[in-house]
């Protein structure tokens, strides 16, 4: 591009490791670094050559999940196994993200269910594994333990951590060696106070990854795109706890209404443009995992990253 | 009675003894960690006589490698002990405990050793552990009479029976060398780390009942040396033990050990979080408010003896929010009593400082400033869910408790809300503020090589760094330089920081290396110079707490001050409030500095600038509140006559009423070098 930018950060991004291949103790066919940047997002000479992954994500329990991305993936919604197949195989997700959403009915208690969802996934897929787990505290401990065991060796990313509750899935990481996203409210300073949080427990920074929670494209994602400049900002002006790769999941753009009303036969392509420019927006901005719904987002995602994405080293 | 250390002496002898007694290859099935304990110490693996001693050699023949290796060698003869005996817990089983550990679901681990002489007195003491969310693991004899007792063991009811004999204690001490390993990064053979990991992070303790041979004894004590307290309830002397009745064993280890059962939840009707510290609350979302120059306010934070102090007491003299009008501003005195062995009378400022944090965690609570000059205000939202000025005081009780268990064991707070008794008490405060100011008074900034920083205020200014020297407090007025040190010493991770001066680049306006250094990286990157004692050229950053405001006016060739209280209009055509959401937020802003009152008196107070004589202009409430002070200054630097010439507001309203003004009294600023 003929274009140096004049930035003289001290800094970078410090890398974490996602899903473990035979050589490094798990069964996954690939097993990603993401992170390393030097530079801000997207920009030649200075991040690392790969483009920000897409994650695909399902739910153990669809009662929740909008409703057109449940039509968009027709009847394997019903199965994990098939679901997490069709993901990989069909839409070319570069990451699994399994929401266990059952944890969130009224007093669950079925604790073996988990394990055996987690196995299943991981059994359906090569592909390296984010586990949602509750956000109930009274059961946390019992889920996040499952997760934590049912993934053993394969370096799961394991969420979602928050300053009210972070030892059970920190507890989780460290027993089992995953990774942890840790989710603030849009709010820099919160961020990095529950990054300390996690360190001071004892988490490493190489297994934290930043949520910095987004909202969806016109209605709120400014917010979210302001906090996570800033959190690259402080990340290359040398601020170690604030110098994690960050996840994104708008996960509130199938919902909103000018999908919900859109006309019929033009709904999939409006839930898909919906997802893709919050998705684009937050790469921009310095996510190197972006979360989708919509099968039809994927492909479209991956396909503007790789125009997006300079080639390692390149200027 | 026992003599401990004689005992020792002999059992470490017969241990060496045996140390060269077994033959052949041993060791555990199912753990990564060959023999964790010799492992974790020495990084040998052992497995065969001749690696268990030079492992046994390496740590100077430690009784707990000589216990391991015995252990593990009979172990591999006899196998495994039948149920309900554990013998070595597996790296598997050891996740999944060191999980809870981490988790919070277990607070810390107890060793139960020996034979009791009562199976209840055993059984009392397991039931306490037990209802504390301790792990307790049980080696020899106290099994038997625990489950003769009616007490079921197993890792269900938190109870592990290890194995039949009081040597299986070791296995103790390999769970946490493995823990250490697994979930401290604690690498094997670094001694050093694994000691201070057991020492700070493993929250265990080791009670001794009778019936322990020499050899027992030896490992039982080398376990001191990993920061365990040993607890002993039979007939054992030894200085470095601790005597306890069965009553009193658990209480005394944790005690020993700062195992603390925490308390999760404030009970208040409103939600208190870091999370929420950054809100503030704008006039319409307020229900009441305090100070803030509108009513009386004030805190105060004393210590007092331990009897002086009721834990939790919360006292209201005054009318309760029932009884206030919606949107009034009413008169408050926070006044907060510690107790605590280790409190000492200089952390009183430093403490008294973290109300403004705790204030503000609270949902619907909010806080800005200090001593004096605060400001607070409840929430509608709070007010409507119940939450009473009682409940402010809840939850400072609460939060110095939670957030200095190391320092205070009691905290008591009276919340007055009767004017003329908040005027009252106000009195004493100020002299005790009076007090405080005085202690650092006399203090040079040349006498130290070392300032500290504060940063408390990076929650609502993220790049914000107050660099505190003897000479200049916080801006904010609230922290001196020696309460910044002494809040180092007492949290050395916290918001204040040494900053090491470094060399001179300029000594009058009071530019250093060091301090340079510091904050560019405190500022992330921000801030490149910080001119200490400078208005006009790299002025320090402002948070939004000054107590003052120091800003250039041009026209006249000067600098004025303008206080928080004041809320008049000043000479450069701006209220405080005005000026204040001009230069705050953390931003470096020439022309315009945030100070404290205390700094005004001070030598080095607009030293870049010439010095007071810079100074045109200050409310007269200012004015009048440090005039003794400001006079004794004056007549020093041999300019007496100067206080005279500083125009407040009843001499000069507006600019060009100042500029007639020191043309008048022939400021000296008038023929001082230009400004800009």
């Amino acid at each position: 591009m003929g274009l140096t930018p004049p930035f003289d950060w001290t800094g970078s991004v410090g890398t974490v490791t996602l899903g473990a291949t035979a050589a490094e103790g798990g069964t996954r066919s690939v097993s990603y670094r993401i992170g390393g940047g030097t530079t801000l997002p997207l920009l030649p000479g200075g991040n690392p050559g790969h483009a920000p992954l897409v994650a695909f994500e399902i739910c153990d329990d669809i009662k929740l999940w909008p409703a057109i991305a449940l039509k968009a993936c027709g009847n394997v919604t019903g199965d994990i196994a098939a679901w997490a197949k069709i993901a990989e195989n069909t839409y070319q997700a570069d990451v699994i993200r399994l929401y266990l959403t059952s944890t969130r009915q009224r007093n669950f208690s079925d604790f073996a269910k988990i394990k055996t969802t987690v196995r299943a996934v991981l059994d359906a897929t090569t592909l390296p594994v984010i586990i949602e787990g509750s956000n109930e505290p009274a059961i946390d401990s019992e889920v996040f333990l499952a997760c934590g065991e049912a993934g053993q060796g394969e370096r799961l990313l394991l969420g979602t951590a928050e300053a009210g509750r972070y030892r059970s899935i920190a507890a989780a990481a460290l027993a089992y060696n995953h990774g942890v996203i840790a989710q603030s409210p849009i709010d820099i300073n919160l961020a990095k106070q529950l990054n300390i949080l996690l360190r001071e427990i004892g988490v490493p920074n190489n297994q934290i990854v930043i949520d910095p929670y987004t909202g969806t494209l016109g209605y709120g994602f400014e917010y979210s795109f302001s906090a996570m400049e800033r959190i690259r900002f402080a990340a290359l002006k040398g601020d170690a706890d604030l110098a994690m790769p960050m996840i994104c999941s708008a996960i509130d753009s199938l919902n909103i209404k000018e999908v919900r009303d859109a006309n019929p036969a033009g709904q999939d392509r409006m839930a898909i443009s919906w997802e893709c420019y919050a998705g684009i927006a937050a790469a921009a901005a310095g996510a190197e995992i972006v979360c989708v719904r919509h099968p039809g987002s994927v492909a479209l995602l991956k396909d503007t990253f790789s125009h997006l994405t300079p080639k390692s080293g390149g200027a | 009675m026992v003599d401990v250390n004689t005992a020792v002496q002999s059992g470490s002898a017969l241990l060496k003894k045996q140390m060269g007694s077994f033959a052949g290859s041993f060791g555990y099935e199912e753990t990564a960690y060959h023999l964790p304990v010799s492992f974790a110490l020495t990084g040998i693996a052992v497995h065969d006589p001749a690696t268990a001693a030079s492992a046994y050699a390496k740590m100077q023949d430690n009784p707990l490698i000589a216990q391991e290796c015995l252990l593990a060698v009979k172990a591999g003869k006899a196998g495994r002990e039948p149920a309900p005996y554990t013998g070595f817990i597996p790296d598997t089983v050891l996740r999944k405990l060191g999980y809870s550990l981490v988790d919070g679901s277990i607070i810390g681990l107890a060793l139960l050793v020996g034979r009791p002489e009562k199976g209840s007195d055993a059984a009392g003491i397991c039931r306490e552990l037990q209802e504390k969310y301790m792990l307790t693991f049980l080696a020899g004899d106290i099994i038997a009479s625990l489950t003769g007792n009616g007490v079921k063991v197993g890792l269900d009811y938190r109870l592990i029976p290890l194995g039949s004999t009081n040597a299986h204690g070791v296995h103790f001490v390999d769970i946490i060398a493995r823990v250490a390993m697994m979930f401290g990064g604690v690498t094997p053979g670094d001694a050093g780390r694994l000691l201070t990991y057991a020492a700070e992070r493993a929250k265990a303790i080791v009670f001794v009942f009778p019936g322990l041979s020499d050899e027992d004894l030896a490992l039982v004590d080398a376990m001191r040396v990993l920061g365990f307290p040993i607890v002993s309830l039979g007939k054992y002397e030894s200085g470095d033990w601790i005597s306890a009745s069965a009553e009193d064993a658990v209480r005394r280890g944790m005690e020993a050990k700062g195992i603390k059962v925490t308390v999760t939840a404030i009970p208040i009707p409103m939600g208190c979080s870091p999370a929420f510290e950054g809100k503030s609350i704008r006039k319409e979302e307020m229900y009441v408010e305090f100070g803030g120059g509108r009513s009386p306010a004030f805190e105060l934070l004393q210590m007092k003896k331990k009897d002086e102090v009721t834990d939790g007491k919360i006292t209201v003299i005054g009318p309760e929010i029932t009884a206030m009008k919606e949107g009034s501003a009413n008169p408050l005195a926070i006044i907060i009593s510690v107790a605590g062995p280790a409190m000492k009378k200089d952390y009183e400022p430093v403490l008294e400082r973290r109300i403004h944090n705790f204030v503000n965690y609270g949902e619907g609570s909010w806080h800005v400033a200090q001593r004096d000059l605060i400001w607070v205000r409840l929430s509608k939202e709070a007010v409507a869910k119940g939450v009473k000025i009682e409940h402010i005081g809840k939850l400072l009780a609460s939060k110095f408790r939670m957030d200095f268990p190391s320092l205070i064991d009691a905290v008591s707070v009276t919340l007055i809300t009767d004017r003329d008794k908040v005027l009252a008490a106000k009195r004493d405060a100020e002299s005790v503020y009076a007090e405080r100011d005085a202690r650092i008074r006399g203090m040079k900034d040349s006498d130290v090589s070392i300032y500290y920083s504060c940063t408390l205020c990076q929650t609502f200014a993220p790049n914000h760094v107050c660099v505190i020297t003897p000479e200049r407090p916080a801006l904010c007025g609230a922290i001196s330089w020696l309460d910044g040190r002494i809040a180092y010493e007492i949290s050395p991770a916290g918001a204040n920081q040494p900053v090491e001066k470094g060399k001179a680049i300029n000594e009058i306006t009071g530019e250093y290396e060091g301090v340079n250094r510091f904050v560019k990286k405190a500022s992330h990157g921000e801030v490149d110079r910080c001119s200490l004692y400078a208005v006009m050229e790299f002025p320090m950053t402002c948070c939004g707490c000054f107590e003052c405001i120091a800003l250039m006016l041009p026209e006249v060739n000067g600098i004025m001050v303008v206080h928080r209280e004041f809320t008049g209009m000043t000479p450069s055509g701006m209220t405080f409030s005005t000026l204040a959401g001009t230069i705050g937020g953390g931003a470096q802003t020439p022309g315009f500095a945030g100070i404290s009152k205390q700094y005004i008196l001070s030598d080095r107070f607009l030293q870049a600038e010439g010095g007071i004589r810079r100074l045109v202009w200050m409310p007269s409430s200012l004015r009048e509140e440090l005039k003794s002070r400001l006079l004794k200054k004056l007549e020093e630097q041999g300019i007496p006559d100067f206080f005279d010439k500083i125009a407040d507001e009843t001499t000069a309203a507006t600019i060009e009423d100042l500029s007639s003004f020191l043309a008048k009294v022939d400021h000296p600023a008038l023929s001082m070098a230009p400004l800009i």
